[in-house]
């Protein structure tokens, strides 16, 4: 169900297939899906829980190896490459932000940061600097040296967010980003998804089942047990930056 | 600060296990070598602290050790002056005997193996050593005087003045030492002519070790040498201190020593290394959800494993720091109890290279857990 190559494509997905054993028998979780999604646009997935959706951004980020398929991301055969090579592209484009913030308690923001991106083979200062601008970025300026313990649930995610933007990745993967939040927390969270697509040209992948998010994708799809229903696009196409832009946050 | 040292000092409740499983581990050896040394110690306290900067053995002697005793010809002893910085030489004497103790009424009656030492009450003479009060020296002046570590009284049972009986023949004890204690065979000091009166005294064509105070103590190592070019297989002269090293390391090499300490050190590194890699195991699961993370962003399983690593070496030397606190603390009780402790620096520092290696050991057992780290998990 994807549309023709398209010059923005940050990704496409054909075909992707993917099991699993419980007992004896086999689940098919994908149903040779093809996806794709583009630079610039807020891509919403959205199902039922069990539907497949989770499994599918683990397929296409390298997480997950799918039993059958292919994922070109940013022009590179994704699944073709060894373990270390995919995790190096990992490092290198890509950004995660999951339901539960996992943040290391002993860290405060900043160092939650910096710690992602020394292993980018920045400077301990570079790393700084530029931990301190994403999180400065998501509003949490003033909150640079706390503790999880001493943030509220929105900031944790807001930290998790700054992590995963500090390495200006061109890939972000949000999995139900908002279900742990608030109402008002999880706006924050979705505009600043969004921001990270429209200023800085990310191709965004959220996954969620809250209806109230919708109104911030640019294009939404809907996958029920494996298989995608329906694609459409809500707004008039992607507007990506230029790409200049992309990489400094 | 690494994210290894931030987790160990924040979280510091979860590696407390360890902590204390590597100090046992640590206190579990060097008690015992401790124990031993100070042994050691207190069987030669008095040479240790005497003024005698040489002393002169027998060349096939290691130390003094089970290998001592009477075994230099008796002319010996004048040809050392021979030497134009050698101030005195006299031959250490001394003999084990039975002790027993004069019980008055409701007191108990102890017979007892001990060590006889001398000293020659002179002042400044070689043998007596310079911690010696000047009423012990007096005291030891009268015939058949004998004076013993204040601690030992209740063992040997006798007070000041008490006469006991050493081989059947009366001593009276006229004074306590300080500082002389012992937990092995307790000993008795009497003057080189009390030990004759005993009949105890050497008076064969061999005699002891002899005890050489020289000019200038900054010249024993040259004088050491000057001795030894002249030997010639007769004898071997050692400075005060390679002989006090030798001693330790011989009761070390001990058979039944040397079986406890190497059975401590095997089951110090079985405890050591079976509770850090389980406090290991589990901290490091109590953080998996955030190394998932890392590893979704593109950390490798190598960078992590550092991590780990990182973190098994600051416990280990964190445990180091409270095997410090706890050697010390443990040597204070064992001194306020009479029992002297020692510890060499080549035990301390094996003993810290160990605690490492354990730490280490259970940093590289407990990396099995990181394959749990699956970032896919954590899209569910």
């Amino acid at each position: 169900m994807t549309s023709a190559p398209h010059r923005d494509d940050a990704i496409r997905a054909t075909g992707l297939s993917k099991r699993f054993k419980t007992g004896r028998s086999y689940i098919e979780v994908l149903k040779s899906v093809d996806f794709d999604a583009r630079h610039g646009d807020l891509t919403m997935v959205m199902g039922p829980s069990g539907s497949g959706k989770s499994t599918l951004v683990a397929c296409l980020s390298g997480l997950l190896r799918p039993d059958e398929g292919q994922v070109q991301a940013l022009d590179q055969d994704l699944w073709g490459l060894r373990t270390g090579k995919i995790d190096r592209f990992r490092l290198d484009h890509c950004g995660f932000i999951f339901q539960g913030f996992n943040l290391f308690s002993a860290l405060t923001a900043v160092e939650q940061v910096t710690t992602v991106l020394k292993h980018t083979g920045l400077s301990k200062r570079e790393a700084r600097d530029r931990a301190v601008v994403s999180l400065e970025e998501v509003g949490l300026g003033h909150r640079l040296n706390q503790r999880p313990s001493e943030l509220s649930g929105g900031e944790k995610q807001r930290v998790a967010i700054a992590r995963a933007l500090a390495k200006a990745p061109r890939l972000l993967f949000a999995d139900e980003p908002t279900s742990a939040l608030d109402g008002e927390n999880g706006q924050i969270v979705i505009k600043l998804l969004q921001r990270a697509a429209k200023e800085h040209g990310a191709a965004v992948i959220c996954v969620t089942h809250d209806p109230r998010l919708e109104a911030y994708a640019d294009r939404i799809i809907h996958i029920e047990d494996g298989a995608i229903l329906d694609d459409r696009r809500v707004t008039s196409g992607a507007h990506p930056a230029p790409h200049s832009h992309l990489i400094e946050a | 600060m690494s994210l290894a040292l931030a987790t160990l000092i924040y979280e510091w409740r979860r590696y407390l296990a360890a902590v204390i499983a590597l100090a046992f581990s640590g206190l579990l050896i060097l008690a015992q070598v401790g124990m031993f040394t100070g042994i050691v110690q207190a069987a030669t306290a008095t040479i240790d602290r005497s003024r005698a900067e040489i002393m002169v053995l027998p060349a096939k002697s290691e130390s003094l050790i089970n290998s001592g005793s009477n075994g230099l010809p008796r002319r010996l002893a004048p040809e050392m002056y021979l030497h134009p910085e050698v101030v005195q030489v006299a031959s250490l004497d001394g003999s084990g005997g039975r002790w027993m103790n004069t019980p008055e009424a409701g007191e108990k009656q102890v017979t007892q193996w001990i060590q006889l030492d001398i000293v020659d009450p002179i002042p400044g003479a070689v043998t007596l050593p310079v911690d010696y009060p000047e009423e012990v020296r007096i005291a030891l002046l009268e015939p058949f005087a004998a004076v013993i570590d204040r601690s030992a009284q209740a063992r040997l049972g006798v007070t000041l003045n008490d006469k006991a009986t050493i081989n059947g023949k009366t001593v009276t004890i006229r004074a306590f030492l300080d500082g002389y204690p012992s937990i092995n065979q307790p000993s008795v000091v009497v003057s080189r002519d009390t030990l004759r009166l005993l009949g105890m005294a050497d008076v064969g064509e061999k005699v002891g070790p002899l005890m050489v105070q020289i000019k200038d103590p900054a010249r024993a190592i040259q004088v050491r040498n000057d001795l030894n070019a002249v030997a010639d297989g007769r004898y071997r002269a050692w400075t005060r201190q390679e002989l006090a090293q030798a001693n330790e390391g011989a009761l070390m090499k001990e058979q039944i020593i040397g079986i406890m300490l190497g059975f401590s050190v095997f089951l110090g590194f079985l405890i050591g290394v079976g509770i850090t890699s389980q406090t290991l195991r589990g901290a490091i699961m109590a953080n998996i959800k955030e190394f998932a993370s890392l590893r979704a962003l593109g950390v490798s399983m190598g960078a992590l494993r550092l991590i780990v690593l990182e973190l098994s070496f600051w416990v280990g030397i964190v445990g180091l720091a409270a095997t410090a606190v706890f050697t010390f603390l443990v040597s204070l009780l064992a001194k306020s109890a009479g029992l002297p402790m020692g510890f060499p620096i080549g035990w301390v520092i094996g003993v810290a290279i160990l605690l490492l290696v354990i730490s280490l050991a259970s940093g590289l057992m407990s990396l099995g857990v990181l394959k749990k780290s699956q970032p896919a998990d954590l899209l569910r």
